[in-house]
């Protein structure tokens, strides 16, 4: 345990830069809050909860995968030291679902893997809730973590109180910007969890949906009536931090080609339509039902837990109020 | 009310505005369509009427709101004028009359009629479908008479809204990039009007004649009185009516210019091509649909080789010996704002700070005017000009027995130049396909993928059969994204008298199996 004051942030930051890629919640255009290399937008000390989480990069929007060109071919992996500052605990749990995914039945993702490598994460716990979507605790997570990080602040007014969770994160503690600890942060530690694990409001009753998609399944004129809603957007999707699908694509030019892969969403249609034309969730109530299935059921089945951290941020997106917080909610009125 | 306009594919953000107030119980939703789409699900009512009998369906529903008094004798007294002209008119469109006309039953025309005109707050939300007909402008006249005659206009949440379809068509117009009128509508017939921007520009003699609407031109193209064409941001090639016709015309001009991010199908037939850069790697405002001006700024560094629209126009009026003041955006921001009232106030610094202001907004201290004709309408009262319905320049005969209707799908942006580039946009929406109901199909014998020749009095066209519930039956669908089968091959080029628009939504075409 250690001592960080506020003001120390940016120094220590800046710091980092020397040794790699330093990402951290800033402001970009004014508006949003996102997970950006430093100084590629303003950071004012608000660690709050990006518009997309730490998916951006750790899985880029859009990422090169082979190079090609004549009888030339090369894969391409991109690893480098790079810190994860800030990021919120919703953040961590989604990127341990990914490395899990990722990796599971022994298939390693090369470029996940390469990148993830190289990664130092830094999570700062809420003290309540960032925003008025969050609901972690509902789906079985907390505002704060006992393990999986490499370091966790809690935010104590003018100074974060660290731990680290990991030799890495043992490591950064020894830089000189941490502070020793003082006898009354332990005690401050505590307060500040059960204050935390009882400030947040929303509950939707995930296991009450799960045991609905479990036993009951609503039926297809529960999704057919969300569908006649639905923009088909894929927002949900790209915004939600533990969704990975993408979709491959080559990039031709003259001075050599790139296969490369970018995120797709599983409410398009083409997402599963086959060649033939065929496709096996036709309609937009099945893929909506699909989504669920997958986020709720079949990830508790496979990883543990389910696939949705409760972080909101689908809910943040959706432009007609129909994220993950909102289709729960309705699961349990089924 | 939403009226000839597919909001959730077209307009998604103002649809989900639509959704949200249906779905939380805020708002009924009155659709007037005739085919189903996404927002009809969600609608109260929905009214499927015949393509092109739009005036005949608004004239039948203030029919009823006349008998039922349903009026607003408040609003009609003190707002409005002619309202004589128009009880005549609409006297003649009985439910049944109205009904024998649109295929609308008496009951759901009712009760749309009774929701729309007894609800407090009421708006007309409308798109292409409505205008894109000889009629249209009688259509949109029409909608103007429903919304003066319960009072829904001049207040929050009412009036008559039409959907822009490009994200800076609003603010084109409003620039003045119309044959007839400079920047805010100031007609090149007016004489002080000519005389603002003589002085503005240092120059003497302004045009006092309007010029020739898009369709126009072609048509003047094609009798070779118009010999050259500037063609900036815009694929006729595809996009016109009679697109073959309309291609014969553009390779008769002695010189055509194409201006666009990409090299499109218009540009196949140009002498030379000025590439420009896109939205993202320049500055500029746009002005959206709900007369919102609002500024983008660059974020990516523009391609080598291009310039920003503004800037190719100055160089080029350099160039035929007129030299452009402004040298960049924020000027020639500040010039709009010396020469157009209604842009007055709309000054960049304030555009800026803010998410844009609304005109009019005559002064720097004004905070922009959400909605339209609130206390006054721009001519003084309102005036009612009840319109009697006509039909489509060309109905369904025994030779051509389905009527066509174009339109577009969401994935796909207009002629398809940057949509289609897209992996994932492209996939969603691979090719052109005619939409048909299931039971027009068993007749013809064929199945969802078969090909069909499509044939109008303008072209044929090879297409795969999509089977669409959607769809009455006799009705076909088909999109114009699609350069390589481009039901623009099919559509006519007949023109609203006034607006000069197309009958993109209506034509006949006859349809066999194709081998």
């Amino acid at each position: 345990m250690k001592r960080l004051r506020k003001e120390r942030v940016p120094s220590l930051l800046e710091e980092r830069l020397t040794r790699g890629k330093v990402y951290c919640p800033q402001w970009v255009t004014g508006r949003d809050l996102m997970l950006v290399p430093l100084g590629e937008g303003f950071y004012d000390g608000v660690l709050g909860k990006t518009t997309i989480g730490s998916k951006m990069v750790l899985f880029p929007q859009t990422e090169p995968m082979i190079s090609f060109r004549g009888e030339t071919i090369a894969m391409i992996t991109e690893s480098q030291e790079v810190l994860l500052f800030g990021i919120r605990p919703c953040d961590m749990k989604s990127i341990r679902f990914i490395d899990w995914f990722m990796s599971r039945d022994n298939i390693v993702d090369p470029q996940y893997a390469s990148r993830r490598k190289g990664i130092t994460t830094v999570v700062v716990a809420c003290n309540e809730p960032p925003s008025a979507t969050c609901f972690c605790v509902d789906t079985g997570g907390a505002p704060f973590l006992e393990n999986g990080f490499d370091l966790q602040l809690f935010d104590a007014g003018d100074r974060y109180i660290a731990f680290a969770g990991s030799q890495r994160g043992e490591a950064l503690l020894t830089n000189g910007h941490f502070e020793p600890p003082e006898e009354t942060d332990q005690e401050t530690v505590e307060v500040i969890k059960q204050q935390a694990a009882v400030s947040q409001e929303r509950k939707p009753g995930v296991k009450k949906a799960l045991e609905v998609l479990r036993e009951s399944r609503p039926d297809s004129a529960f999704w057919d009536g969300l569908a006649a809603r639905c923009l088909c957007c894929g927002g949900c999707a790209y915004v939600c931090p533990t969704c990975t699908c993408f979709n491959v694509r080559d990039h031709l030019s003259e001075e050599g080609h790139l296969r490369c892969r970018t995120w797709d969403a599983c409410l398009h249609a083409g997402f599963t339509r086959e060649a033939s034309g065929h496709n096996p969730r036709p309609t937009q109530g099945s893929r909506l039902a699909r989504r669920y299935e997958h986020k709720l059921k079949f990830d508790t089945v496979n990883f543990g837990e389910p696939g949705c951290v409760g972080c909101g941020r689908c809910s943040d997106a959706c432009p007609v109020g129909l994220g993950a917080l909102e289709i729960i909610e309705l699961l349990n009125g089924w | 009310m939403v009226m000839g306009s597919n909001t959730t594919e077209q307009h998604p953000m103002i649809a989900s505005k639509i959704i949200r107030a249906v779905t939380h119980g805020r708002s009924k939703l009155i659709v007037v369509d005739p085919r189903n789409i996404p927002l009809s699900r969600l609608a109260t009512v929905h009214l499927r009427n015949r393509i092109g009998s739009d005036v005949a369906l608004l004239n039948g529903l203030m029919h009823i709101i006349l008998k039922e008094g349903w009026e607003d004798r408040n609003f009609i007294a003190t707002r409005t004028e002619n309202v004589e002209q128009l009880r005549e008119v609409v006297a003649a469109y009985s439910p049944e009359r109205t009904r024998d006309i649109t295929g609308v039953d008496e009951s759901s025309l009712r009760e749309a009629a009774e929701i729309y005109a007894l609800h407090k707050r009421a708006m007309i939300v409308y798109a292409m479908g409505l205008t894109q007909h000889i009629t249209g402008t009688d259509n949109v006249k029409s909608l103007a008479n429903l919304a003066m005659l319960t009072g829904h206009v001049g207040f929050p949440s009412t009036g008559v809204n039409p959907l822009r379809g490009q994200n800076n068509v609003q603010g084109a117009c409003d620039m003045g990039a119309l044959p007839n009128v400079f920047t805010g509508y100031q007609s090149v017939t007016d004489f002080e009007a000519r005389e603002t921007f003589e002085k503005a520009w240092g120059v003497t003699g302004l045009n006092d004649k309007p010029g020739l609407t898009v369709t126009e031109m072609i048509e003047a193209a094609h009798r070779g009185q118009l010999k050259a064409l500037y063609v900036m941001g815009e694929n006729p090639a595809v996009s016109e009516p009679d697109v073959r016709h309309a291609i014969r015309a553009l390779k008769r001009l002695e010189f055509l210019l194409v201006q666009d991010i990409f090299f499109t199908e218009t540009a196949q037939f140009a002498h030379v091509v000025l590439p420009a850069t896109s939205f993202a790697e320049k500055e500029g405002t746009f002005t959206n649909t709900e007369r919102r001006v609002q500024l983008s700024r660059q974020a990516i560094p523009p391609l080598s080789g291009t310039m920003p629209d503004w800037k190719i126009i100055s160089e080029i009026s350099s160039r035929a010996g007129y030299s452009i003041a402004a040298e960049n955006t924020s000027e020639t921001l500040a010039e709009i704002n010396r020469v157009t009232d209604s842009y007055r106030g709309i000054t960049y610094d304030r555009l800026a700070e803010s998410w844009g202001l609304c005109w009019p907004c005559p002064d720097s201290n004004h905070p922009g005017t959400p909605f339209l004709h609130e206390d006054r309408f721009k001519r003084g009262l309102g005036w009612f000009d009840g319109k009697e319905y006509s039909p489509p320049a060309e109905g369904p005969d025994e030779e051509f027995p389905f009527v066509l209707t174009t339109g577009r799908v969401g994935f796909q942006y207009h002629t398809g130049t940057m949509t289609r580039r897209d992996s994932i946009l492209s996939r969603e929406a691979p090719r052109a396909e005619l939409k048909m109901n299931p039971a027009d199909a068993k007749k013809l014998r064929v199945k969802e993928g078969n090909l069909v020749a499509v044939e109008s009095r303008r072209g044929e066209l090879r297409l795969p059969v999509k089977l669409c519930t959607d769809l009455p039956e006799g009705l076909v669908f088909g999109t114009f994204h699609y350069s390589e089968q481009n039901i623009n091959e099919l559509t006519i080029g007949a023109l609203d008298p006034v607006a000069k628009i197309p009958e993109l939504k209506c034509c006949a075409v006859s349809i066999r199996r194709a081998q």
